[in-house]
Formats: structure tokens, sequence, C-alpha cells
């Protein structure tokens, strides 16, 4: 058995912070709008904890690209657009394994290292959700926090109706795509196996399944599967 | 003495007094200063308590001062002179006289019997309007009178005019109204004008200059000689120019008010004495406003002698008084005084995890604060359309003249379902008729009273909402009615009943996009798009799992294949 370091601990604060930010958000977001429908807590006291949990996400999403940025790991999002038709292959290979492969037993085509952490599809979703989505709905989410402290912007947007809908949109998106994240996370070699390594930073991994380093797949080869710095003993 | 000699006397006497009495019997009915006619009247007329009981019951002073009588320009001509009815045999002992205008009319008329209108015309304008009416005893007396020139000469300016105008003079109307043109000396003396000469404000006029005017009412009177203020008075006309009042005297809303309908005209009060100025004089108008005003916590400190508490000036200002329906600006009238309105509400009125002026601000834009301070009002939510580009809101005239309707019909053609309310969907097809037309639009929300009464209806702070599920909830009260308000031209608004979901839509997402409200502007649609994303997302491993459980087998013979199940 081998363990590979996926996960440093700023990644795994990170994580753990924004899902719980990210589903008490939901939740508090949901009693806001449909006050009529849900009675979980008071709007006064939905809208408290909505607002901190708030603050939290935008300091939490700081360390995110204050650590990426720092370490320049924020390549492993990045998916690899000078070799786009390889890319796109890869991407297909993944999609079929998800489909396909993974009820046939195959092996999953992607062997995550430290330096090559996210399959072709998670690399395109997460660029997209890290770079796109979360800042729109933290800068809407601030907009709606105080629209006229951001009066010009949430003009130049086209009024806080459009800020609203904006908000609204990725927060049904992300009401969905917490659920499909969470089932993902339990197709590693075991169920478990995803999540307790974004507790521990490393993921075992049995020789036998294949997923030695020297069977790495990814953009990095040489770094192998283990610590980048401190190997697993 | 014996009977005979008693009756010889007599009629000696008799005969010596019969030709003095019959000479001066006939002096009276003569033109020209007899003399002797005028003794005979004096002798009576001289009578310090001599007077006549008139029908109205007011007494005319039938006393005359001799001497005085003798200097006047009248001296000479005698009492026949001007009274040439009265004659011994017909003296007004029998005369019946309704009251001392009339007298004064009747006695004038014999004035032009020497002194002709055309004489009096050419001698000074003014006299043509004045004669036609038989006043010359009002301005120039009765049997002192002196002549003007003499009269008139070293007096002052003022005393000049008031030579006529102290007197009980008025002005005809084209539409036969009459004006009074009686100055009371004390009045003025006592006004804020006091130490003014009268030529200060009446420039036109002078002691050699009294232009005949000619004015259509007594109300065309006011308004034409407003500018008379506006000369010294730059700064507050600056302010009235803009006001909804001139805005409607220049619609020819003759009722909107002049300097003069607050101020009065002679007995120009200053606002620093008169501290009830701006409440008066609105109530001459607004007088249905007062009683709910009166009811406030600001009528009720005014009751009890807080001479700080608002009048109506103190929040819509004194001269650039302007519409408050449909604006935000009368909320800067209860922040002159409540400077710290921003601060208090910030205490309770934030978001966390920082307490920032703006957020309370977000809700002053939006919120009246009447919405929440007026006692028993009953808010609502107001959509008003606005120009896009000057954020002006869009008059009746301008829509009915855009849509190509008229005022009865605007509703029928808005609700083109015809079911007497507005919903989202016609919102919509206003919004994008009037930019098909070339009208970029904006429906600007906020919460607000509708009605002026409730407006003034500002309760003590303990009974102000403070409850923000008032507005922030999907079944929040305060929207429970809403309207769309078309401001009209004469500063009133016309509401049109909206649905009470017309926020709630996605027709209304574009028109409406300035106006949010947390929790009650959100559209159902949405909640249903949560619901269905979550199903979806559960979905998606239910799926995954129903069809990795149904090819389990094969993964497990690919297994056994390998080598069989570890």
């Amino acid at each position: 058995m081998q363990r590979i370091f996926l996960h440093s601990i700023w990644v795994r604060i990170w994580h753990w912070v924004n899902l719980a930010a990210f589903i008490i958000l939901i939740i508090t977001g949901a009693q806001i709008k449909m006050g009529d429908k849900l009675n979980l807590f008071s709007f006064e006291t939905a809208v408290n904890i909505h607002s901190w949990l708030g603050f939290i996400l935008i300091g939490n999403y700081f360390i995110w690209v204050v650590y990426y940025l720092v370490t320049g790991n924020i390549k492993i999002y990045i998916p690899p657009l000078h070799k786009p038709i390889e890319f796109a292959k890869k991407a297909l290979i993944q999609a079929k394994f998800y489909g396909y492969g993974i009820m046939v037993g195959d092996d999953n085509p992607h062997h995550p290292t430290f330096y090559n952490k996210f399959n072709p599809m998670q690399q395109v979703s997460y660029l997209m959700i890290m770079v796109a989505l979360i800042p729109l709905q933290l800068i809407t989410g601030l907009f709606l926090w105080d629209p006229n402290l951001f009066g010009p912007a949430v003009n130049l947007i086209g009024g806080i109706q459009v800020v609203d809908l904006i908000h609204v949109f990725l927060w049904i998106f992300f009401s969905a795509f917490m659920i499909v994240h969470f089932y993902l996370a339990t197709l590693g070699h075991t169920p478990m196996a995803h999540i307790i390594a974004m507790f521990k930073g490393y993921e075992e991994i049995h020789e036998e399944n294949g997923h030695g380093h020297d069977e790495g797949h990814g953009h990095d080869e040489g770094h192998g599967d283990t610590h980048p710095k401190e190997h697993s003993h | 003495m014996d009977n005979k000699k008693i009756i010889s006397i007599f009629l000696l006497l008799a005969f010596m007094i019969f030709p003095v009495y019959v000479s001066a019997a006939k002096g009276v009915t003569e033109k020209g200063g007899d003399s002797k006619v005028t003794q005979m009247c004096l002798a009576c007329h001289s009578d310090k308590a001599l007077s006549k009981k008139l029908m109205n019951k007011e007494i005319l002073p039938l006393y005359i001062e001799s001497n005085e009588f003798a200097k006047s320009v009248h001296g000479k001509v005698g009492c026949s002179g001007c009274h040439p009815n009265i004659t011994l045999d017909n003296h007004p002992q029998v005369k019946k006289i309704k009251s001392k205008s009339e007298y004064s009319a009747s006695v004038s008329r014999a004035c032009s019997v020497c002194h002709t209108a055309e004489q009096l015309r050419k001698r000074q304008p003014i006299h043509t309007s004045l004669a036609a009416k038989g006043t010359c005893v009002e301005c120039h007396g009765s049997h002192f009178i002196k002549g003007m020139a003499a009269a008139k000469a070293g007096v002052k300016e003022n005393q000049y005019c008031l030579t006529c105008h102290r007197n009980r003079i008025s002005m005809a109307m084209k539409n036969g109204e009459s004006l009074s043109v009686y100055v009371d000396e004390l009045m003025i003396k006592n006004s804020a004008h006091g130490k003014l000469q009268c030529i200060d404000c009446h420039k036109n006029f002078s002691k050699t200059a009294h232009p005949i005017r000619s004015f259509n009412s007594r109300r065309e009177y006011s308004i034409v000689n407003s500018e008379l203020c506006w000369k010294c008075h730059a700064e507050p006309f600056k302010k009235y120019e803009v006001s909804s009042h001139l805005e409607q005297l220049k619609k020819g809303n003759t009722k909107a008010p002049t300097c003069t309908d607050c101020h009065g005209d002679h007995a120009m009060a200053g606002t620093k004495n008169n501290k009830n100025i701006g409440l008066t004089s609105c109530n001459a108008c607004h007088a249905d406003m007062n009683s709910s005003f009166e009811a406030s916590v600001h009528g009720k400190a005014r009751k009890k002698g807080d001479e700080k508490a608002p009048v109506c000036s103190s929040c819509h200002n004194a001269h650039d008084i302007t519409s408050t329906a449909m604006t935000t600006k009368i909320k800067d009238g209860c922040l002159k005084c409540h400077k710290d309105a921003g601060k208090l509400h910030s205490k309770w009125l934030w978001n966390p995890p920082i307490s920032l002026p703006t957020f309370a601000a977000a809700h002053f834009d939006v919120v009246s604060c009447a919405t929440c301070h007026s006692t028993g009002a009953k808010p609502a939510f107001i959509l008003s359309i606005s120009d896009r580009k000057t954020g002006k809101p869009i008059s009746e005239e301008e829509l009915l003249k855009i849509l190509d309707t008229d005022a009865d019909r605007l509703m029928a053609k808005i609700d083109t379902n015809g079911n007497s309310i507005i919903d989202a969907k016609e919102v919509w097809d206003l919004f994008a008729v009037l930019f098909q037309k070339g009208k970029s639009t904006v429906f600007m929300g906020k919460m607000d009273v509708r009605s002026a009464k409730e407006a003034h209806m500002i309760g003590g702070k303990a009974d102000a909402v403070r409850n923000c599920e008032k507005c922030h909830h999907p079944e929040a009260e305060l929207f429970k009615d809403e309207f769309i308000a078309i401001s009209k031209s004469d500063g009133t608004v016309r509401f049109l009943k909206a649905h009470k979901d017309v926020l709630n839509s996605i027709y209304t997402i574009l028109p409406a996009r300035k106006f949010y409200a947390l929790g009650s502007t959100s559209v159902e649609l949405f909640d249903i798009l949560f619901v269905l994303a979550l199903i979806g997302g559960i979905c998606v491993p239910i799926g995954h799992i129903t069809f990795r459980i149904i090819t389990s087998p094969l993964r497990s013979l690919r297994r056994m294949g390998k080598g069989g199940k570890k």
C-alpha cells in the first residue's frame, strides 16, 4: 500500500471551511428567500448567519488564491490548452469511465498526484468554479449585502434585480453541485478514500489497484505520487 | 301789564323777526356763500352732540367746526353749495339714510356739479375709476377740505399715498369683484415692512404718477403683484421658481399660492415674529392635513409649547416646495431635524459583520419615513414609471401621449386582460411598448403611505415599525397592497392597483431592476428551480448507484477472470 500526498494543510482547511460555509449559506439562503415555505430560523437570524458566513467565505477564497498563487500550484487547475486534442481525448476517456468503465470494473484512467490532482473533467469544472462562479457568487453576495455601498457597480451590472438573479442562479447551481460533488467524492477506491484524504492529506493506494506513481498520467510525471517534500512511510 | 299790551309787544316782535326769517330761508336755497344761511345752519350744527342714527344703526356725526369750515376751500361756498337739497322745508330729519357709505356716495355726487369728471381725469387719471364710485369725500374729506396741493404740500411719500388710501376705498375688477385698497397705517407700521415707503414696493407709483390698471379679478391682481416682492426677495423667489406652487400657477391653477397668500400684503408678518406662518398659511389651503398633523408627535409637541417642533415648512420647505408624492425628497425634510437618524437606525438596521451607514441609507432610499413611523397608516408598495435617463417620473400626460389614449382609458390600456388589476406580464408589456416608442424606463419601487394625511400621522419612536419581516418575507404585510403610481401635472398621484405578486415574476426583473427587497421580491419560479436542482442533484447519484448495482455482476465476473474475488 502506498500513501500519496494530495492535499496540503491549507487546501484541507480551505476545503472544509468552504464545505461548511456552502452548506449553511445554501440553507440560510433558502430560508431568506423562501420564508413562507421554510421555518428553520427567523429572517434576521438567517440574514445574520448568511452575512457572517459570506465574509468568512470571502476570506477563505483568499486563502485559496494566496496559497495557489504563492506555491505556483495554480497550474493544476489550468487545462493544457496547448494540447487541446489530447486534453479532449482524456476528458472523453474520463467521461467514459464515469458513464461506463466504472460499471464494468475499469480502473480510473486518472491517477491523482499532488501536482496532477484533477482529471480533465474536474480541471475544467473546478477552474470554472474557482475562477468564475465562486467569485461571481461572492461579489453578487457582497453587492446584495450593501447595495448602496456598491451602488455604481450594481448599476453597471444592470440593477440590483440582475445582481440578485445571478446570485440566485448560482445558489441553485451550487446546491445541485454540492450533492454531485459529494457523490463523486465517494468514487475512490473505497467510498471514504477521497474524503479521508481531504482530512489527512494522504490517500492510501493499494498497489494491486495499479495506482502506483510509475503509472501516473499527469503532466508532472517525475514528481511521483508521494508528498513533494515529505515522502510517505 | 295788561293783556292788550302783551299782544301788542308780541306782534311788534313778530313783524320784526319775520323778514329776517324769510330772508334766511330764501338764502338756503340759493347758490353761493350766503354766510347768513351758513350761520343759520351752524346755529344747530355747531352743537358737538348733534348726530343722526342711520338705518343700519351707524351714528353719523353732524357737528361742524365752524372755524375750520370757514378756512376750508369750500368755506366761501357755504352749506347750500354742496347740500342744495337741504332746505328748511326739506331737512334730512325726514330723510332716511341707510348707512354712512350710502350717505358719502350721495353727498359725493354733489361734488361733480362743480368738479366735472373730465376736469378730474385731466388732473389725476385715477379719478376716473374712483369718481365713478362717487367716493370723493373718502379721500378728500368733507367740510374741512383744504385743497390737495395744500394737503399734500410737504407731506412725505407714505402720507401722500395714505391721503387717499387711509380711506376705505376700493378698486373694481372686470368680473365685478371689488378689491379694497384701504391701507391700515398702524398695521403697516407694525408689519415687517414698517420702515419701508409705499413706493419701495409699488414702484410705478409716486406723488406724480398713479397709473390706472385694470384686472380681471382679485386673484389676477394678487398674482400680477407678486412681482413686487421678487425685486427685494430674490433668494426666496429663486426657490419659489422651482416650487410646485409656481408650477401649478403656470399650468393655470390660479388657486396656487403667490407671496401674499402666505405672507399677507400690508400686514406682512416677518417670519421672525410669526413662528406659525409655516403652519397657518399652509392650512389656508391644506386644512385637511391639520387634524393628522395635530395628532402627530410633532403637533402634540407644538401644542405643548415646543417652538422647535416642526410646522409644515420645516419639512416641506417654505418656498421651494415640491411634490412629495413618489419622491424621496421629503426624507430630507425629516433629516433636517433628525440629523442622527442614519446613526440611530444603523444601531439595529445593519448587516453583520460591520455596520455601515450605507445600509440604513439603502432603506431610506426606498422606504419613506412615514412608512414605519406613521401610526395607524397603511403603507403600500408603489412602483412609479421613471425615465431611465433623467430618473424623473413620467407624468400621466406624457404617458397618455405615448400610449395614445386618455386618462379614462389608461387603466384599460395597461390592464389588457381586463381583470382590473395590473399583473407582472402587463407591467412587462407596458415597459416593452414604452421602449418600442422610444421611451426607456425604469419602474422605481418605494414603500410609502398612500395619502398625504397618512404621511403626517407621525407617532412616537416606540410605535415605529422595527420588524424586518414586515417587508422582508414572501408574505410581507407591507407588500400586500401594490400600486403603480402615475404623477399628474397638478402634483397629485394616480394609483393603479397592481397584483400583490407583481414583483415576484421574471416579467418584472428588467422593468423593476433597481428595486429589490430581500425575501419579498423573489421569483417563485426560482424556488421551483432550486427544488428541481436538488432533486436533479440527488437523482445523479441515485441513477449512477443504480447502474453500478445492476452492473455489479459484470465487475465480479471481471475480477474473477483476474483471479477471483480477493
